[in-house]
């Protein structure tokens, strides 16, 4: 969800985005991709709209205002476990 | 892309009605990114095969649809644990019990009958599947029920860790228990010995009842096993933890107790039976027919003594094997007291 978020601060329809991420190494196929989407929008941290590129219609997302808030929240969140984690696997 | 519609089709009858269409058609931009990426890397079209290679890996329609839908289920994880055990408590103390007293009264009575032993069984299986799947159901239904009264009002959540039972410790043997044994063993003796004494003639209220040869044998064995019975749950008042000496009386003295009980079934006790003002013709049936039925039990108390047996020698194992967690209750019980 994180990564989702964090690469939609740059619209992109959904094929766009599963191959970024794949390259990037965060391989989401694409029954889990979907409808993780719908869900962000129906939350209102997405927002979305089909629109034609390639002659082809496409919905393309990208991230909301509250979406950006909700992203800040869960990086800071997500940097505290991984120094939480790594305090702790130093001293094991 | 006949074969791409055709999935788009069997993806569309599973979605939920509101978004069918938006769905099924980003499905459909996505698949045929998909096929145009591979088109333009071999520079061909897909054949056949090759398309049906990508759906197959995008999955089955009905489980592609299903991830967009939300989760649905009639018992979930929360409550299966309880649904389960029920239906275990219901099949051990239930159903089992229902199936071993029918296949005891009916194979009775075919054999009173002359009816097949196939034909009781038979119906057996026809009687057992309606009542089991009505039982079944309606456990299933009262836990749908709880599941959805749950996701509501979260009455699980409200519990007092103090109302949780006491540590139970299954070796110590409760004192109710004991009462009850030493009472129902006194009553048992003081009638031995005030209504049947060993004497095989005996006359109340009008009626004279011969026992045959054997019963003061029987007598005597009976007295001498409740006396020790008496002595052996007294000691139990004092000192109430099974130990493994104890566990083995209790085996021995339920044993000697259940062959006894089986003697007495074979033994055809009642001799004969005299009731002033009524045919001993009649007296006579009534005799016999109580001896009939004593045998006739014979196999149902051969039964009821194994499972008693089991019990005392699983009783045994127990106490055996669970010193260390004896232990442990002892170190919890100094702990808590």
């Amino acid at each position: 969800m994180l990564a989702v978020l964090a690469e939609l601060r740059n619209e992109q329809y959904g094929y766009t985005l599963r191959k970024s991420l794949a390259e990037q190494g965060v391989e989401i196929d694409e029954g889990t991709l979907y409808p993780l989407l719908r869900r962000l929008e129906s939350q209102g941290l997405l927002v979305s709209e089909w629109r034609e590129e390639d002659k082809r219609n496409k919905r393309f997302y990208r991230i909301s205002r509250e979406g950006k808030v909700i992203l800040k929240q869960l990086l800071s969140e997500w940097q505290s476990i991984g120094r939480s984690l790594e305090s702790v696997l130093k001293e094991s | 892309m006949e074969l791409l519609d055709r999935y788009l089709q069997a993806v569309r009858f599973w979605l939920p009605k509101a978004q069918r269409d938006d769905i099924a058609a980003e499905l459909s931009e996505d698949i045929r990114s998909q096929i145009e990426e591979r088109e333009s890397a071999l520079a061909r079209p897909l054949n056949d095969s090759e398309v049906a290679g990508i759906l197959k890996q995008h999955g089955r329609p009905f489980l592609v649809a299903n991830r967009f839908r939300p989760q649905q289920h009639l018992i979930g994880p929360v409550l299966f644990p309880i649904y389960g055990f029920v239906l275990k408590v219901v099949a051990a103390f239930y159903l089992l019990p229902w199936v071993l007293v029918w296949i005891g009264l009916n194979v009775s009575r075919a054999a009173h009958s002359g009816k097949s032993l196939m034909e009781a069984l038979a119906s057996l299986w026809t009687a057992f599947w309606p009542m089991a799947f009505f039982i079944v159901g309606a456990i299933t239904v009262v836990f749908a029920v709880l599941e959805r009264v749950e996701a509501k009002s979260k009455f699980l959540d409200q519990w007092d860790p103090r109302k949780l039972p006491p540590v139970r410790d299954p070796n110590r043997i409760p004192v109710s228990a004991t009462f009850t044994e030493v009472t129902f063993n006194l009553v048992f003796a003081i009638w031995l010995v005030a209504g049947m004494w060993y004497q095989t003639s005996l006359h109340f209220s009008g009626v004279s009842i011969t026992l045959a040869p054997v019963w003061p044998y029987l007598f005597w064995s009976f007295f001498s096993l409740t006396a020790a019975n008496i002595l052996a749950s007294g000691a139990n008042l004092f000192r109430p933890y099974w130990t493994k000496t104890r566990a083995l009386v209790r085996l021995v003295s339920d044993c000697i107790g259940s062959a006894l009980f089986c003697w007495l079934l074979k033994a055809n006790v009642f001799l004969s039976i005299s009731v002033k003002e009524v045919a001993p013709e009649k007296t006579a049936r009534v005799a016999s027919a109580i001896n009939w039925w004593a045998e006739k039990m014979f196999p149902f108390a051969i039964a009821a003594c194994l499972v008693i047996l089991l019990f005392d020698v699983y009783r045994i194992i127990r106490v055996s094997r669970e010193p260390r967690r004896n232990g442990l209750l002892n170190q919890i019980h100094a702990a808590t007291h």
